[in-house]
């Protein structure tokens, strides 16, 4: 089905103080492949995925991107190997247009002195922004539109196809339909399907199940801080998944490699 | 029909931008002050008016970067009576040039007073972003402490007398007063103001300032260095306020500890009166200039009506309330 493993990570380890909140997890990720990664709250989601994102640095284990061993000293560093992070509400400027928060970080200068200062190409950006944001199949008013005029699904579509514009290889999406309607969800779930199909990896941090079952070729589930189970979306239904993330399921641990 | 339309459109346009509000509010205050005391209206006033606004726009400019991005810098005022009094003793007992010296040798060493004068700023806007930063400290409390700090010192330094310098008086008066209400000095200042003013616009420094106020999680999570950008943002202000300084020393012929204070209440007045929002992401450059313009005309106004001088810092006060509560209740209403 999918391509190459582009990310992985092998026996990555993280605690905050005595807590252990990421025990010896291993995860690879194929381009062109969606992965469900779910938990319940405490489970360690958050940790790997700040892990994966450059955030934080695991206490132990090893980070692969495309079969060089790399390390994070910050999420700038993901960012420039090609890995974008969207965190759950917060990833956009509010007070900023559209194009402005679809290239913050990346700008555009203008050509000779002025932009040697900094002075930006807003025209420039302003039409890539929205073709950018088309590509993706997301239909933005106007991209010299203040954010906060938007609706809260448009934002959120902006924020995701921003992110799928710029990855060059992994996507990492932290609960991207938290708080959407099911008709803003189902446009977000359609985006990360062109994700896919642009050859990107994707990590995709849900509560919703149901969000998880459609759009994943594979999950992996978390418990106390270890990946308990790692299969194909196509063994699991709603049932088993939420048995497996409560534990009332049993499942054969399989340690490391 | 159409055109009567348009026409209603352009106005309601005109009338929601925060420029021409201001410019209005500016025309009202003129007509009425006018009507109140026919001399009002003179190139004398206007040149009163333009010096005054002349040493608290630059402090409101450094106080327009810092709110946008989120912030308050208290300490300006403080930074105009210690960059004053250091480069007033730089210039009269380093240089060796005093009061005495003649007005047309003073351009050299009041130009290095100024190097001077906008290196101490800057030190002490550096100050306040290590407090920031690396002590994580509250904008508020940072600020407030090196106001503190800045005050005590530019005493100390100066036993509490102002420090007398060389200085030619003519780059502060008018250029003509006959048709001409600007100064040398403020002609500088102005520039200074359109530059940076196209720097918050049209940069991408500016843009990184209202990216961190409108939400620092995500100017971090785009990759932006924000303990980086705060510090530049407080290193100019306080450099903007070293520059207030020497303007402050240039008006007075000294350097004087105390020239400054209370400025830092006008600085966040003229903000907030020119739209700005204390809750970060939102100001303009306009607005601050025409709410620095407002400030002084109100207060060159009153006390030409005869209201007594000291009510100056309660009428500043009622202008802050009233613009901060004009835009909550604009905000309310759906608009920003």
């Amino acid at each position: 089905m999918a391509g190459e493993v582009i990310y992985e990570v092998k026996n990555v380890s993280k605690r905050y103080g005595s807590v252990v909140a990421l025990d010896g997890a291993s995860l690879k990720l194929h381009a062109g492949e969606v992965i469900g990664l779910v938990g319940d709250n405490g489970a360690g989601k958050s940790t790997l995925v700040k892990v994966l994102s450059g955030a934080h640095k695991p206490d132990g284990g090893q980070i692969f991107l495309d079969g060089a061993e790399r390390s994070w000293d910050s999420p700038r560093d993901a960012l420039e190997a090609g890995i974008e992070t969207l965190y759950q509400d917060s990833g956009l400027a509010p007070h900023l247009t559209v194009s402005q928060n679809v290239f913050l970080g990346r700008e555009r200068v203008k050509k000779g002195i002025l932009g040697w200062f900094g002075f930006l190409a807003k025209k420039d950006m302003e039409h890539e922004a929205h073709r950018n944001l088309e590509e993706v199949g997301i239909a933005v008013p106007a991209s010299n539109r203040s954010v906060s005029q938007l609706s809260g699904g448009q934002r959120q579509a902006v924020a995701i196809g921003r992110s799928v514009a710029w990855a060059r290889k992994v996507i990492i999406l932290d609960e991207p339909t938290n708080h959407l309607g099911a008709r803003q969800a189902g446009e977000v779930l359609q985006i990360i399907k062109a994700a896919k199909k642009k050859g990107l990896g994707v990590i995709f941090i849900s509560h919703t199940l149901p969000h998880v079952l459609e759009v994943t070729d594979r999950i992996v589930v978390l418990r106390l801080g270890r990946i308990v189970k790692d299969a194909p979306t196509s063994e699991f239904d709603g049932d088993t998944l939420v048995g497996t993330i409560t534990g009332t399921i049993q499942t054969i641990k399989v340690e490391g490699d | 029909m159409t055109d009567s339309n348009q026409l209603v459109a352009k106005v309601r346009g005109l009338v929601s931008n925060q420029a021409s509000i201001l410019l209005g509010v500016l025309a009202v205050l003129t007509i009425v002050f006018t009507a109140l005391e026919p001399k009002f209206f003179s190139i004398a006033t206007a040149n009163n008016i333009l010096t005054d606004w002349g040493s608290v726009v630059l402090i409101a400019v450094g106080q327009t970067f810092v709110v946008i991005s989120g912030g308050i810098d208290l300490s300006v005022g403080a930074i105009i009576g210690l960059s004053g009094v250091v480069s007033a003793y730089f210039m009269a007992n380093i240089l060796g040039k005093t009061s005495a010296t003649p007005a047309d040798q003073a351009y050299g060493p009041l130009l290095l007073g100024a190097l001077v004068s906008v290196a101490v700023g800057a030190f002490v806007g550096l100050i306040n972003a290590v407090l920031i930063n690396k002590a994580r400290i509250v904008p508020f409390i940072a600020t407030l402490a090196t106001m503190g700090a800045a005050l005590g010192l530019s005493v100390i330094f100066s036993s509490g007398m102002p420090i007398s310098g060389p200085n030619d008086f003519n780059l502060i008066g008018a250029l003509d007063y006959n048709w001409n209400p600007f100064s040398v000095a403020v002609i500088i200042v102005a520039l200074v103001v359109a530059v940076t003013g196209l720097f918050l616009h049209k940069s991408r420094f500016g843009l990184y300032t209202y990216a961190i106020g409108s939400n620092a999680f995500a100017a971090r999570a785009a990759g932006i260095n924000v303990e980086r950008h705060i510090t530049k943002i407080y290193v100019l202000s306080g450099a903007l306020s070293g520059l207030a300084g020497i303007y402050v020393y240039m008006r007075l012929g000294s350097g004087s500890p105390s020239s400054g204070t209370g400025r830092e209440l006008d600085a966040i007045a003229a903000v907030v009166i020119g739209g700005a929002s204390l809750m970060g992401g939102i100001g303009r450059m306009w607005g601050t200039v025409l709410g620095t313009l407002i400030l002084f005309t109100v207060q060159s106004g009153l006390i030409m009506i005869g209201v007594a001088p000291d009510w100056k810092k309660v009428v500043v006060a009622i202008l802050i309330a009233a613009a901060v509560a004009a835009q909550t209740l604009q905000n309310k209403n759906g608009r920003r």
